[in-house]
């Protein structure tokens, strides 16, 4: 068996060995469809596989008819894209009802024209209002390294497909942390773009103020692979940048010289379990960075965030709250519902806050370039668990898992998250934050993490 | 009824009533304990003083997409 067709295969190693002539794409393909097979009833992380779909797109790539980067890499998206032919679920019921979607989401088209694969749409948290990846309709999603954790979400099926190596990369949402969070539980590299980098079309989005898209994998170049092929400006969303794509692959072995790299004090010190600092004093060891650097009202950020979030995630749901609240998750229900009730004017408090907290922030960017922070609070709480105590303090899960990811997604900072292994064996994440567009800085940082051994996404 | 501890019921029922939300019975309760949660986390937001010329970042723009 060739490298390409093990668990622990990267897309990189995968395009080499087909290119090669090592092995196929429908060799490929058809491992990750049989590991699939074998890993769902463990982990749960997909809701649709389209398996003929993909048989037939690697015959395209065997044939020599679908070229690219990714030629022949399996992949799965967060069941909030569109994939033609399926209804996007974006974590419901209430969505199957939809009419079936008649085209790939824009990322989904831009992987594909790379040459990747798609097998399948993953599980999530409801509507992606969810730091958990439980969801009562489909079944929690499951931690590869312990089922009976959490995977962390919203995009939990994302973590859980590659924690557990059915497929090499996947896609995922991330308006407060839903990337970053799972990468975190499942011990995953994750990439969270700048605000408007990625194109948003054709997904199911939750909070248009602050929804990101971004992929999760087991190397920092599969995510620079993904990262690149996706890369580039789209009208068909607003908020996608007109700035040409800024390829990072290449940039990834520059290192970390000339990176002045700080560590987050103040909020991002306090909070959370020792292991979550212990995870950032090891990486910032490692990277011989030193300097403290506090990001001003990081805590009202956070509730900034928490506002908009629940009063842009209710207005979307109006309707459907008013006419289908038996459907909802009993998670999502009266959290979506008390926000439609909040008060305007908070809201607009929110948004004008934001623009003074990143200007704030913004001015610690011109002193340093890269900013360590801890990813989540702790590692996977076990699954159904609804409180918490952290650093003594007894809190709801559900809310406080992004206790250090929302201040920074709220002024769309881009992040990479490396993984850590704990003393426990449990992995976490630290978050290395970049300025805008800034996203080669962040993933040279995991890189360097990933050389060095520290940094480890080896699948469970 | 006072600011510090407002009544997060009444409060539910007449801002559920002027968006045209109906609240089925078993769900009041939890429905009121999320707007008293996000009253608790919002505090400090609100308790900002911000300068008038502190505008939001609007990514609408009337020429088109």
């Amino acid at each position: 068996m060739t490298a390409a067709l093990d668990k622990a295969a990267t897309a990189a190693t995968i395009v080499a060995d087909i290119g090669a002539g090592r092995t196929t794409a429908t060799a490929v393909v058809e491992a990750a469809l049989q590991r699939i097979a074998a890993s769902e009833p463990t982990v749960n992380a997909f809701t649709d596989i389209v398996a003929t779909r993909a048989r037939a797109r690697a015959a395209a790539v065997d044939a020599g008819a679908a070229k690219g980067p990714l030629a022949g890499v399996p992949f799965a998206v967060k069941n909030l894209f569109d994939v033609e032919g399926l209804s996007t679920r974006a974590g419901s019921v209430i969505n199957v009802d939809r009419p079936a979607a008649r085209r790939d989401a824009a990322l989904v088209r831009r992987l594909e024209a790379a040459g990747a694969v798609l097998v399948g749409a993953l599980n999530m948290g409801e509507y992606a209002y969810d730091f958990t990846g439980e969801n009562a309709h489909y079944g929690p999603s499951r931690n590869p390294h312990d089922p009976g954790r959490m995977t962390g979400g919203s995009s939990g099926g994302s973590g859980a497909a590659v924690a557990s190596g059915e497929v090499p990369f996947s896609l995922g949402s991330d308006t407060n942390g839903s990337v970053r969070v799972p990468s975190s539980l499942c011990g995953l590299f994750g990439l969270k773009p700048t605000y408007g980098r990625l194109s948003r079309a054709g997904s199911f989005l939750f909070v248009d103020s602050l929804d990101h898209l971004g992929p999760m994998a087991r190397s920092v170049e599969d995510l620079a692979l993904a990262f690149d092929a996706m890369q580039g400006p789209d009208p068909d969303d607003p908020v996608c940048t007109a700035r040409p794509a800024e390829p990072v692959r290449g940039r990834l072995e520059e290192g970390i010289a000339g990176l002045r790299i700080a560590i987050a004090g103040g909020y991002f010190a306090q909070g959370g379990e020792p292991e979550a600092f212990e995870a950032v004093a090891r990486a910032a060891k490692a990277l011989g960075a030193s300097r403290i650097v506090e990001l001003p009202q990081a805590g009202i950020a956070r509730s900034a965030a928490y506002i908009i979030t629940a009063i842009e995630g209710a207005q979307l749901h109006l309707p459907r709250l008013r006419t289908r609240a038996g459907d909802f998750d009993p998670d999502t229900r009266e959290r979506f519902m008390a926000g439609a009730l909040l008060p305007g004017a908070w809201y607009v408090k929110a948004q004008r806050f934001r623009r003074l907290y990143r200007a704030a922030v913004l001015k610690i960017f011109e002193e340093v370039d890269v900013i360590l922070a801890p990813a989540t609070p702790c590692t996977a709480p076990t699954l159904g668990q609804t409180m918490m105590t952290i650093a003594g303090t007894t809190m709801p899960v559900r809310a406080n898992l992004g206790l250090f990811t929302q201040p920074i997604s709220f002024i769309g900072l881009p992040v990479a998250v490396a993984p850590l292994r704990t003393a426990s064996g449990l992995p976490i994440g630290v978050q290395a934050i970049a300025r805008p567009y800034g996203e080669q800085a962040a993933l040279r940082v995991a890189r360097h993490l990933e050389k060095l051994g520290v940094a480890d996404a080896t699948p469970a | 009824m006072s600011q510090d501890n407002p009544d997060y019921a009444a409060l539910t029922d007449a801002a559920a009533a002027l968006v045209d939300l109906p609240i089925a019975p078993e769900y009041r309760a939890k429905v009121i304990e999320n707007v008293a949660r996000s009253h608790a986390i919002a505090r400090p937001l609100l308790a900002l003083d911000l300068d008038d010329g502190l505008e939001t970042g609007p990514t609408f723009r009337s020429e088109g997409p």
